[in-house]
């Protein structure tokens, strides 16, 4: 199968499991000559984001007594940045982390932060699939 | 404001958003939806309100801002004396959330994340577009 096909293929795949919404189309369109690497710009941003706010959350639940207002400023920030980049179901679960962070559950933070972590993680690798197979496309070798 | 943005046939807004890919984003869609944008950016509300003084009267149509930031909230704006138009940008969209900005001064509220429709909503609704 070719790059293109993969890629394409690639994407149906994760807006047919869930991971991605219409949000990401919008993205797509905006990618233009003018800005031909808006698409990877925008994932790689969120990419490293989501690492950073996943270990700064992780590290907070630690804690004997957990800053929950910290905790949510952090989730908060992941759920616009999921939101933009059209990540459904990272979004939708920190829509559900921060219900957590109402109620004050540690137990619920530290369940919905894994679940984050997955989600968070599956979608990554697949972005980073996605910018290796849109780089042959465009004629450049993968990234090692 | 409306009639200074005609004569100029450049439109002035300002982004105040703390966050790249958000800032980003708007950068993107500020591109393709309208023609003759200028977009400045400040990363807190303090900024936002050194570049509205620093530009003196009229600097920009239409202020964009986030609610919660490092320094400075984007609720605050208004109360430091500004009158530009302002559009509160957030992920909390709950009527609370909502009620927080307009009750602090901004004209209008759009949910995150921002599209080509929203933004283009908002421009003909200050008469921008």
């Amino acid at each position: 199968m070719s790059a293109a096909n993969q890629l394409a293929a690639l994407i149906a795949n994760m807006f047919a499991t869930g991971l991605l919404d219409d949000q990401f189309q919008q993205l797509q369109m905006l990618q233009d000559p003018s800005a031909p690497n808006f698409v990877s710009e925008v994932v790689t941003l969120f990419c490293h984001d989501g690492e950073r706010i996943i270990g700064e959350l992780a590290k907070l639940l630690d804690k004997p007594t957990v800053d929950f207002d910290r905790v949510d400023a952090f989730v908060h920030q992941l759920k616009g940045s999921s939101a933009s980049v059209g990540a459904l179901k990272v979004k939708n679960t920190c829509i559900q982390f921060r219900e957590f962070c109402q109620q004050k559950s540690k137990d619920g933070c530290l369940k919905t932060l894994e679940t984050v972590r997955i989600n968070f993680y599956e979608l990554r690798g697949k972005f980073q699939t996605m910018l290796q197979l849109e780089r042959q496309v465009n004629g450049f070798p993968p990234n090692n | 404001m409306a009639g200074a943005a005609a004569e100029r046939k450049v439109i002035r807004v300002l982004l105040v958003e703390d966050e790249e890919i958000h800032r980003v984003l708007a950068r993107a869609l500020l591109r393709s939806a309208v023609g003759g944008v200028e977009l400045d950016e400040a990363g807190t509300g303090a900024e936002a309100v050194r570049r509205v003084r620093d530009g003196g009267a009229g600097a920009y149509d239409l202020i964009i801002t986030d609610g919660k930031m490092p320094v400075m909230d984007g609720h605050e704006i208004r109360a430091m004396g500004v009158t530009t138009p302002i559009v509160g940008l957030s992920s909390d969209t709950l009527p609370p959330d909502v009620d927080t900005f307009i009750k602090a001064g901004a004209d209008d509220f759009t949910p995150k994340p921002l599209s080509k429709e929203k933004l283009v909503r908002i421009l003909a609704k200050f008469n921008l577009a």
